[in-house]
């Protein structure tokens, strides 16, 4: 969304932090460290815009979408939603913004109400936030199961009765329910398979440019990403260590731990089953999160003053910003292998797939 | 080759009030010792109740478990006592759920989680358990494993709970290994390290698995022989180089296609157009036949039987291999 750019940004993070105590004991709790889940991140979201925050698990990326929503405080910093600052919402106002933020969970099955039938699921935002009367709420239900490849009777299941993948899709569902305008879809496909993951991801595509939807994708599939994103934040430990346009991420990667990443793509092809060019070493703790930068101790182009100082986050390019010590001098990786698929009789099988289903398809 | 599970005609139906569901409806495949088979298939084919089938897990009312055998080793599991088979499940037979939250308890440590399954198939002392639990969970890259053990598993973000159940069903080195997405919830890196996690078992214990999962390149990376599910039928069966360079059914071909991928630039996925049907509505013929771009009259009549097209692969399409007949 190139022209999107320009406009006013629809989510402005400045400076998040979160910390969570960790404590012991069961009658008196103390507390013994602290969980640096996410430490100083910025970034901003565009009308239309679709920004992909990737990174290892446990890096702190869906306390960063919890954070955005206000479902927990944060330490310090601030989150602005169309240039309101959340933290200065009483519970009213944030109630009332909410309608215009929401969120599709990473854990489907937590996130469903098992008392509620779907219909009464996806009901439940538009009574929150008084829209409209039982009869349109529920027309809005069947309506929005057919928008996310669901069947109309669906309505009256309870969660259980559907699998995996379906049940996300009515968590996709209830998202868009109340017509919102960013939309943190914590990630909304790892849990299906290939084939519902690209109805899914073409349909988020299609609903962002029917509506103008912003999402903050978060995903560690990064072809995914490559497929549905407009920019790409690269998290490591709770810190933002690389951002850039799509293409410039992925054609020309500068942070290590980014290069690290593209590397590990598992690439659908037996015939290249090698071995992977894996990162080396352990995550370390959130607790105590290595000295300066905290990827020094799994980089295999660190040096001395990596361990003693923080690297900022510097501007490589305009809109392309890591943090690094070394950026500039790292060789490019050599990554990327093109991968197969394209040998054997695949590729003809799925052109005459793909042609049979044009011939097919009306009009 | 020496075979571990060999299931045989596999049913397993739910009864609901709107008519009985087939979940899964009679299939068959063999896992042998030391050796990866993948399950792959659409969502709502029957991949977990498969599992949940063999490991004994299907709640029954409302689920109904038929087969002509589901013989572990030389054993029937399904003619075992309730008893027998909780012996069995978790020591011998060990499965990562695909829904970690849901099947860890949320009230108590992850530790004492693990620990009790240790405890429950082996003759280690607690404090021995502790130690092989904190190792487990090292294992699963968990870090600073020592002191997370005795964290909640609300405490813990998605990826690390999904390890916290890898840890825990590998801890007591299981014979067959039956994972369900074990991976879904984790970055690449970290998938990485548990692919050869598991690879690496497999090799010292000759561990035997069942790997369910959407994610194809998973698949190529790790499964020597692949069954492909669409609608609660095997559709095709193939040794996982033959299922990449030579693929027959016209789903599987679909699924390949709908990859995303990082080295090719497409506007939109390919796409499988529709959903699965629904387990209590089936079509007559091939039940991929109204989603299928090739399909035509006889297809929608005749349920194609699975054959053999060449040695060691299987398919069920009229119109295999489909560049033939198009
Ligand atoms: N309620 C909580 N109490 C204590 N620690 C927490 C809590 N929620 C998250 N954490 C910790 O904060 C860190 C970041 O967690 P978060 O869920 O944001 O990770 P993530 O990047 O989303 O990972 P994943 O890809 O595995 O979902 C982890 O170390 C996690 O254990
Ligand atoms: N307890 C149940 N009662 C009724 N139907 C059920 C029950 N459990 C599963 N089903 C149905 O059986 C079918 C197969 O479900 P299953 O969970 O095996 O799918 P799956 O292939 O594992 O999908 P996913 O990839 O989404 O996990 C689905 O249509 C589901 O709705
Ligand atoms: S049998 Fe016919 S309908 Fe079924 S997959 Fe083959 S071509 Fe399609
Ligand atoms: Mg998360
Ligand atoms: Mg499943």
């Amino acid at each position: 969304m190139s022209d999107a750019a320009n406009s006013a940004p629809v989510l402005q993070v400045d400076g998040l932090v979160k910390h969570f105590a960790v404590t012991r004991g069961l009658i008196r709790r103390k507390t013994i460290g602290l969980v640096r889940a996410v430490e100083d991140v910025s970034f901003e979201i565009a009308r239309g815009e679709t920004l992909a925050l990737v990174g290892e698990s446990g890096c702190g990326k869906s306390t960063t979408g919890r954070l955005i929503l206000r479902l927990m405080d944060p330490t310090a910093g601030s989150v602005r939603f169309k240039g309101k600052e959340i933290a200065d919402l009483d519970k009213d106002a944030l109630r009332r913004m909410r309608r215009h933020m929401q969120i599709i969970f990473q854990d489907p099955y937590a996130s469903l109400n098992p008392r509620m039938t779907v219909g009464e699921i996806l009901a439940e935002p538009l009574r929150v936030h008084e829209i409209g009367d039982d009869a349109s709420r529920a027309a809005r239900g069947r309506e929005l199961l057919e928008i996310v490849g669901l069947l109309p009777e669906h309505a009256r299941r309870y969660p259980h009765q559907f699998s995996g993948g379906q049940r996300q899709r009515i968590g996709i569902a209830r998202a868009l329910a109340a017509n919102p305008d960013l939309i943190v879809c914590d990630e909304p496909v790892s849990a299906l398979d290939v084939s519902i993951q690209a109805q899914i991801v073409n349909l988020l595509q299609n609903l962002q440019q029917r509506f103008g939807l912003s999402y903050l994708f978060i995903a560690h599939d990064l072809a995914v990403v490559k497929h549905i994103s407009d920019r790409v934040a690269v998290m490591y430990l709770g810190k933002l260590v690389e951002i850039a346009d799509k293409k410039t991420l992925y054609d020309r990667p500068l942070h290590p731990y980014t290069q690290a990443l593209l590397a590990a793509i598992p690439k659908p092809d037996p015939a290249l089953r090698t071995k992977r060019v894996m990162l080396q070493g352990d995550v370390p703790s959130p607790f105590r999160p290595p000295t300066g930068c905290r990827f020094h101790t799994r980089c295999p182009h660190a040096q001395a003053r990596c361990s003693a100082e923080e690297p900022l986050l510097r501007e490589a390019a305009p809109g392309h910003r890591v943090a690094c010590h070394f950026f500039e001098t790292i060789p490019a990786p050599t990554i990327l292998a093109r991968a197969g698929l394209a040998n054997g009789k695949f590729a003809a099988r799925l052109a005459a797939f793909e042609a049979a289903k044009t011939a097919r398809a009306p009009g | 080759m020496d075979t571990l599970l060999e299931v045989r005609g596999l049913k397993t139906h739910f009864a609901t009030d709107r008519g009985l569901f087939r979940a899964v409806d009679g299939i068959s495949f063999s896992v042998p010792r030391g050796r990866t088979i993948g399950l792959v298939g659409e969502s709502g084919c029957g991949k977990s109740v498969t599992s949940l089938s063999v490991m004994g897990l299907v709640p029954s009312p409302p689920g109904k478990v038929e087969a002509e055998a589901v013989l572990f080793g030389n054993r029937d599991v399904l003619r075992l006592t309730a008893d027998e088979r909780r012996k069995l499940r978790g020591g011998k037979m060990s499965m990562i759920f695909q829904e970690p939250m849901t099947s860890l308890n949320p009230v108590h440590t992850v530790g004492q989680q693990i620990i009790e399954a240790i405890l429950a198939h082996t003759a280690m002392t607690p404090r021995a358990a502790r130690a092989r639990a904190i190792e487990m969970l090292e294992l699963v890259r968990i870090p600073s494993a020592a002191q997370r053990i005795d964290d909640f598993p609300h405490n813990m973000s998605g990826g690390m709970r999904q390890r916290v159940m890898i840890a825990m069903a590998l801890s007591c080195e299981p014979a067959l290994l039956i994972a369900d997405e074990p991976t879904t919830a984790l970055d690449v890196t970290i998938q990485a390290q548990i692919l050869d996690l598991l690879s690496d078992l497999q090799r010292r214990l000759g561990m035997a698995i069942l790997i369910i999962t959407h994610d194809l390149g998973v698949i190529a990376e790790v499964a020597d022989q692949v069954l492909v599910m669409y609608a609660g039928r095997i559709v095709e069966s193939a040794d996982v180089n033959d299922l990449f360079a030579d693929p027959q059914h016209p789903y599987t071909i679909g699924l390949l296609g709908s990859i995303p991928r990082i080295d090719v630039d497409r506007k939109r996925l390919a796409t499988i157009e529709g959903t699965v049907p629904s387990p209590n509505n089936q079509p007559a013929g091939c039940r991929f036949a109204p989603r299928c771009p090739f399909a035509d009259q006889r297809c929608r009549l005749d349920p194609p039987p699975l054959r053999d097209i060449s040695p060691g692969h299987q398919v069920a399409c009229w119109k295999a291999p489909v560049e033939v007949a198009s």
